[in-house]
């Protein structure tokens, strides 16, 4: 049922209203397994909302979210979902192996057999020196490549990213990129991945799906087509400069500019 | 540095007791008003073997009390943490048991659980119990959104997310009421110790020598009181140090020894 290169992710019709308040407009979508997908769209736009209805944690008022077939809530029980927040929400009281092992020790039952080791991730992101330190001994890059590799032991299937390096200064923001691209070449899995960075959109996805202003809709869905591993400068190339240009064209028309 | 750190409470018991003996000699205080430091400990040293056994009695309600009130206190304010409704409904129950003068009613609890140590226990430990209470609803409370969400995402339950996430973010707020409850603790099983019938603790003492207007003897079991809170704080310091390394408040400026092996 699920894959080892990731989940297949279906929306038929999903909305969201909080009250009277629409905040997703009815939004089919279909990704097909292993692929990256950037949600890319103003602020407050309601991207964020979708990517909590396909976690389970939030309801959909209208359609249906399925993963690989299943639910979002009975993916989550088994544990084919792995969040990467904003903040890294690493627990102070715990050191950066335990920290990596959380996912994997919560709910131990329902933890899959296979899934990699977290000291191996951890040394892979370059942190194997520290295993025992603790939160606040870290950098803030270092802490968002714990939480990475927290998301990354779970072995998911599916990788919800909610503007993960959104807090960080622009060189440990191109570093950590380059850290999750490497990573997924290593343990591929789907990714849904909220930004506000046309760049990173750009620069990481298969996919950019471009979102409307509150309620979201999608007013664009742009093909990423080079080829992987990609450059580390994408600045440089002009197909790139070019795609961001449409994605960001698209964006403003999409906020009626 | 630390080992001066570490006994900073000594020298300031000893700061404070040098001075409490200069303002007995000076101001020429009688013994009952104020008993100075050195006549108080002649006093005990009569008798080292009865100070030392009652210290033991008072400590052991103290601590009896204060255990249990902090395991009650985490069985209560899980609920209460988790909903809104429930904390509010028990908080006038609490602020009850906080500002009703205990001294009032000790005789009722005498009464209904018997003399000796049964109430001397209970009254200690329910005497902490609002602080502990507050104390733990509000650290549960602040355990972090983020992490909150992360293990909703994995669909955590109940007992998980209290075992591995709020019970471990009240630690640091249990910890600072633990330092104000230790006194309480004390202060409570003395006093009940006066009017429990029982022969045991440093507050029947208190009581004897209080009736036979003996200032001394007093102030021989409040001497034994100080020296029994320190040491109470000293171990909560330790424990602290042990368990909440982690927290910003046992930090200081320079960075620790992990630390600059971690660079």
């Amino acid at each position: 049922m699920f894959t080892a290169e990731g989940a297949a992710i279906e929306l038929d019709q999903v909305a969201k209203r909080f009250g009277a308040l629409p905040v997703v407009a009815s939004t089919s979508l279909q990704i097909q397994p292993g692929t990256f997908v950037s949600l890319l769209g103003p602020s407050g736009c309601g991207k964020s909302t979708l990517l909590r209805m396909v976690a389970g944690l939030e309801s959909s008022t209208h359609g249906t979210v399925t993963i690989d077939a299943a639910s979002p809530s009975a993916a989550r029980r088994l544990k084919q979902v792995a969040m990467v927040p904003q903040q890294p929400g690493l627990l102070p009281w715990r050191n950066v192996q335990a920290n990596a092992r959380l996912l994997l020790d919560v709910n131990p039952r329902t933890t899959p057999q296979h899934h990699p080791d977290p000291r191996e991730l951890l040394a892979e992101v370059g942190l194997g020196d520290f295993l025992a330190a603790f939160p606040h001994q870290l950098s803030g890059g270092m802490q968002q490549r714990v939480a990475l590799v927290r998301g990354f032991a779970l072995g998911a299937p599916l990788i919800l990213m909610d503007e993960p390096f959104a807090a960080l200064d622009e060189i440990t923001r191109a570093e950590m990129r380059e850290l999750l691209a490497r990573l997924l070449q290593q343990h591929p899995a789907t990714v849904l991945f909220v930004t506000h960075s046309i760049t990173e959109a750009v620069h990481l996805s298969d996919r950019v799906l471009v979102f409307s202003p509150r309620p979201a809709t999608i007013v664009a869905d742009i093909a990423v087509p080079t080829e992987r591993p990609r450059p580390s400068d994408p600045e440089d190339h002009p197909a790139f400069i070019a795609l961001c240009a449409e994605v960001r064209h698209r964006l403003h028309q999409g906020m009626g500019r | 540095m630390s080992r001066l750190r570490t006994l900073a409470p000594v020298i300031g018991l000893v700061v404070f007791f040098a001075l409490w003996e200069a303002f007995v000699r000076v101001r020429e205080v009688r013994p009952f008003v104020l008993a100075a430091p050195s006549d108080i400990l002649r006093y005990i040293n009569r008798a080292p073997r009865d100070f030392f056994d009652a210290s033991l009695v008072t400590a052991q309600q103290a601590l009896i009390g204060f255990v249990g009130a902090l395991l009650v206190s985490i069985v209560i304010a899980s609920p209460l943490a988790a909903w809104n409704f429930l904390e509010r409904a028990a908080q006038p129950v609490l602020i009850l048991v906080q500002v009703a003068p205990f001294v009032a009613y000790i005789s009722s609890v005498v009464l209904w659980l018997g003399s000796g140590d049964p109430p001397a226990r209970f009254m200690a430990g329910l005497i902490c119990l609002p602080g502990f209470v507050f104390a733990a609803v509000a650290g549960m409370r602040s355990a972090d959104p983020a992490s909150r969400e992360l293990f909703a995402s994995v669909d955590a339950s109940r007992w998980q997310v209290l075992w591995r996430l709020r019970l471990p973010s009240a630690m640091p707020s249990l910890f600072t009421t633990a330092r104000l409850n230790v006194g309480l603790a004390l202060v409570v099983a003395y006093l009940v110790e006066g009017s429990n019938f029982a022969d045991e603790g440093l507050g029947a003492i208190g009581k004897r020598a209080l009736g036979q207007t003996i200032g001394d003897a007093v102030w021989a079991t409040v001497f034994c009181m100080v020296v029994l809170g320190t040491l109470g704080l000293v171990v909560i310091g330790l424990l602290e140090k042990w368990l909440l390394h982690w927290h910003a408040s046992q930090r200081s400026g320079a960075p620790s020894a992990t630390q600059r092996a971690a660079r």
